[in-house]
């Protein structure tokens, strides 16, 4: 006879499999449910231990067999498209449901994605500091006090807030990249003592890769954030030449554009003329390049993130 | 014979799909306090095994997807014993809602009843 954990653990893991090829994030939302469920309607429905394992399998009957539950969350999956459309399903609905894409080169101005990628990459250098400098901070304070006895519960809070901001960063990046996260935090049994929780915690490689994913985040955030900086400025003083000649030339300060030799070209020359105008255009080009980067960039991102933030 | 199983319970899941949506928003709306998903289980769950449109489990797709409409507002508290609770109330939007979607319901039922009885000519 199996015991009431057993039956539960058993139904999750079908559960699991019946979700196969479905997203993970939506694997976990649907694992974290029926879990749920599951904990509360036998602690609702039995006070005696020896009746746990009968209940269970009338509560785990009403919530519903594995593949007609695993079927509900694919059909939610496909109606409620994250944010910005990110898995093919979705995006065949959002495609239907405006009618039209943005094709081409510059329709990338248009593409929320590529916007999203471009406020991510800019907010990620503070972002990227907090995390790294909280996941410093914990990491080192934790093992300083692991000899004492009030280290556990340092180590215990320490721990916990990894599991959280790695939940928030998910959102984060499925708000912004469009990348499907998890919806809700995975499920602690808070039943289970918490010498118990504290080694799932210590073990469970969702902790270490979240601790991994923040300390590289300070140097990606950098990163991400001096290229795209870069790139908008020189896009943008590009494309302000025309303006600047304008204005210096009302102001009859000579603006020179070229000058090689003996050869000075003005904007009033045609030749200058032109080249501030090329000069613009090649700004707007970066411009239009940098937004491309930043879709590109949010979009494998997004897939770091899903890769060490969502656990199997 | 089990053909006649398998349109059964297509029909019943198409059939659902929608009906679900409004029982849950109708529930959610009527009470005086929010409630969380093993509640709300049971009490669209209330009666035999055949009488039963909807599992349970298949019921927090439907609020996750109320939710993101606005119709549900959820708020996630801790309880004395047993895992944290997910508690769920209806908006304002989704009051509003749910009179549209009765008003829809009525109109569909009589159609139906109508086509039903012999009625629609």
């Amino acid at each position: 006879m199996k015991t009431a954990d057993e039956l539960i653990k058993t139904y999750l893991s079908d559960l699991k499999n019946a979700l196969k090829g479905a997203d993970r994030a939506t694997v976990q939302d649907a694992l974290a449910d029926a879990e749920e469920h599951l904990r509360t309607a036998l602690e609702s429905e039995s006070a005696e231990v020896e009746a746990e394992s009968e209940a269970i399998q009338t509560i785990i009957k009403e919530y519903g067999e594995v593949e007609e539950i695993a079927q509900a969350y694919k059909n939610w999956e496909v109606t409620l498209p994250p944010a910005l459309a990110a898995t093919p399903a979705a995006r065949r609905v959002a495609s239907a449901s405006h009618g039209k894409t943005y094709p081409g080169f510059f329709g990338v101005f248009a593409d929320p994605r590529a916007w999203g990628g471009l406020v991510y990459m800019l907010i990620s250098i503070i972002t990227g500091t907090l995390y790294f400098s909280w996941a410093v901070t914990g990491l080192s304070t934790s093992i300083g006090v692991m000899i004492l006895i009030i280290g556990i519960p340092i180590t215990i809070v320490f721990l916990l807030s990894f599991r959280g901001i790695a939940f928030l960063e998910g959102r984060l990046v499925e708000a912004l990249l469009g990348e499907r996260m998890p919806r809700r935090a995975s499920f602690t049994d808070s039943s289970l003592p918490w010498k118990e929780r504290l080694k799932i915690l210590l073990t469970g490689k969702a902790t270490w890769l979240s601790i991994i994913y923040m300390i590289l985040m300070l140097p990606l955030g950098v990163i991400y954030f001096s290229v795209m900086v870069t790139l908008i400025a020189v896009s943008i003083s590009f494309i302000a030449t025309p303006v600047g000649a304008i204005v210096m030339m009302a102001k009859d300060i000579p603006f020179e554009i070229f000058r090689s030799g003996d050869i000075v070209w003005t904007v009033s020359d045609p030749a200058g003329l032109t080249l501030t105008l090329l000069i613009a255009g090649l700004g707007f080009l970066i411009g239009t390049c940098t937004m491309h980067i930043a879709r590109w960039v949010g979009k494998v991102h997004g897939k770091f993130a899903k890769a060490l933030l969502v656990s199997d | 014979m089990v053909e006649l199983q398998d349109t059964h319970k297509k029909f019943q899941k198409e059939l659902s799909s929608g009906t679900v949506s409004l029982a849950l928003l109708s529930i959610l709306a009527q009470s005086q306090e929010p409630l969380y998903g093993y509640q709300i289980g049971k009490l669209v769950g209330a009666g035999d095994d055949d009488g039963v449109m909807v599992k349970q489990g298949a019921i927090y797709p439907v609020l996750r997807s109320l939710e993101s409409q606005g119709l549900l507002s959820s708020e996630r508290e801790m309880s004395d014993s047993g895992p944290p609770r997910k508690y769920y109330q209806a908006t304002e939007t989704g009051q509003e809602a749910l009179k549209d979607w009765t008003a829809i319901w009525i109109e569909t039922k009589n159609f139906v009843d109508n086509v039903l009885g012999g009625d629609y000519q």
